[in-house]
């Protein structure tokens, strides 16, 4: 099932609707990593608010769509982690190092919108 | 009355297995003081001398006790001390009697809960026993002058058979601490750790007591959906009232941060107290994940400067009894 990928100014939206398979994921990677570079995008946001499994795939290939959109120029945020989602992640060792996370969508746009605007997270 | 309620909190048969004491388990124990059927002729054969000498060795033993304050503010009723008197004649006689059975051991065991529970130390219950032994040996010999040996050998006898009945007094009245200790653990786990919110989008999370695995992981659980439904950005966690913490807690620490990293909020942790962090260096705890504060004040500063807050001091407030 593909994910729906809008854009929004310079942020490129993806929400992902139902568990994805793994083709589902580097589908994903590979449409994102080339709309970047389309849209000349600054900031991803990636959001998982309906998954209820992570497994180390998906964990991998996010950190791969961080370091790809990364080299092409645009940060990747992680939104929408459950609970329980992030309690199993952090058992099994999996992070998200190399990218951000952040609550849900809204938290995820003000996240990017403080990085583009040059300042760090600690003085907004 | 009072039995009664004592037996609906604890009954001695829940007592005895709740120890482990089986049949199998008194046979081992007759086995280690040696006591043996021998042991139980001889000491059947004082039986009606026992009958003689017992209000003479327990009166003594209360007037021995009584001396005592701190005994004798466990009889301030003489109603009781009869009582109590009377039972440990009875006591005297039944030891006399054989069949160390079930029944025997049990009727022990409850003796036992029973100091226990009024909080009889120790030492005055050996020291009883102790006098006891000391003015039935007395007796013993002069009753057998002729036959020291056969004194001797009933006398030991008798101190077989009241070790046994010490050792089974005092398990129970360390397994009823052990169950007293055991049930407040649970409850200081059940007691929920508290997330509170300080400001928008701020948490503290006092963490008090022992940390283990299964706490840890409550814990984290907790926080994890006060996040989500508070929508918090920064989090301190104070630590001040954490007794130790070895790798296996800096470990549950580290889990507890990157979980709540994942939910998009920044974690402080806050009140490493000196032994404590010379603990983490020295077993080589790698911290570097950690965002730490000295303490609980300065976490909630750096968490309202990230939030963007900043506090203003206007003017004082006037002291409200200032001038009175």
């Amino acid at each position: 099932m593909a994910v729906p990928i809008l854009k929004q100014g310079d942020i490129l939206i993806a929400t992902i609707q139902a568990a994805l398979s793994d083709a589902d994921l580097l589908a994903l990677r590979d449409d994102l990593v080339n709309r970047v570079g389309r849209f000349r995008s600054r900031g991803v946001i990636v959001d998982v608010t309906v998954l209820d499994v992570m497994d180390s795939f998906a964990v991998r290939t996010l950190r791969g769509i961080a370091h790809m959109t990364k080299l092409r120029g645009a940060e990747t945020v992680v939104v929408g982690i459950q609970p329980d989602v992030a309690f199993a992640m952090v058992e099994l060792g999996l992070t998200l190092e190399g990218m951000e996370a952040a609550l849900d969508l809204e938290e995820g746009l003000l996240l990017l919108q403080r990085r583009m605007s040059g300042g760090s997270e600690r003085d907004r | 009355m009072k039995a009664d309620r004592a037996n609906l909190v604890q009954s001695p048969d829940t007592l005895a297995q709740m120890m482990g004491i089986t049949d199998t388990e008194i046979a081992r124990r007759k086995e280690w003081l040696e006591f043996t059927e021998e042991d139980v002729q001889r000491i059947a054969s004082i039986s009606d001398f026992a009958r003689q000498i017992q209000d003479e060795v327990i009166d003594g033993l209360y007037t021995h006790f009584l001396a005592f304050d701190e005994v004798r503010a466990f009889f301030k009723d003489s109603q009781i001390l009869e009582r109590v008197k009377a039972l440990q004649k009875a006591y005297f006689i039944r030891l006399t009697q054989g069949s160390y059975d079930r029944a025997y051991v049990e009727e022990r065991i409850n003796i036992g809960s029973v100091h226990g529970r009024i909080g009889l130390d120790t030492k005055w219950y050996l020291g009883a026993y102790n006098f006891h032994m000391r003015a039935i040996a007395r007796r013993i010999f002069v009753e057998f002058a002729g036959e020291p040996e056969k004194a001797l050998e009933i006398f030991l006898s008798l101190v077989k058979l009241e070790f046994f009945d010490i050792g089974l007094a005092l398990d129970t009245i360390f397994a009823q601490r052990e169950h007293t200790i055991r049930q407040q653990q649970d409850a200081i786990r059940e007691l929920s750790t508290p997330v509170l919110q300080v400001r928008d989008r701020l948490l503290i999370l006092p963490i008090i007591g022992m940390i283990d695995t299964l706490r840890a992981r409550q814990l984290t659980e907790q926080l994890l959906r006060s996040i989500r439904d508070t929508r918090a950005r920064v989090v301190v966690m104070d630590i001040t009232g954490v007794p130790a913490v070895d790798s296996r807690v800096a470990n549950h620490l580290i889990q507890t941060v990157d979980a709540s990293r994942l939910m998009g909020a920044i974690v402080i942790v806050t009140g490493l107290s000196a032994e404590v962090a010379q603990t983490l260096v020295t077993l080589g705890v790698d911290l570097s994940k950690l965002n730490t504060v000295g303490d609980l004040q300065g976490g909630i500063e750096q968490a309202e400067r990230i939030l963007g807050y900043r506090v203003i001091q206007t003017e004082v407030a006037a002291a409200p009894f200032a001038g009175a």
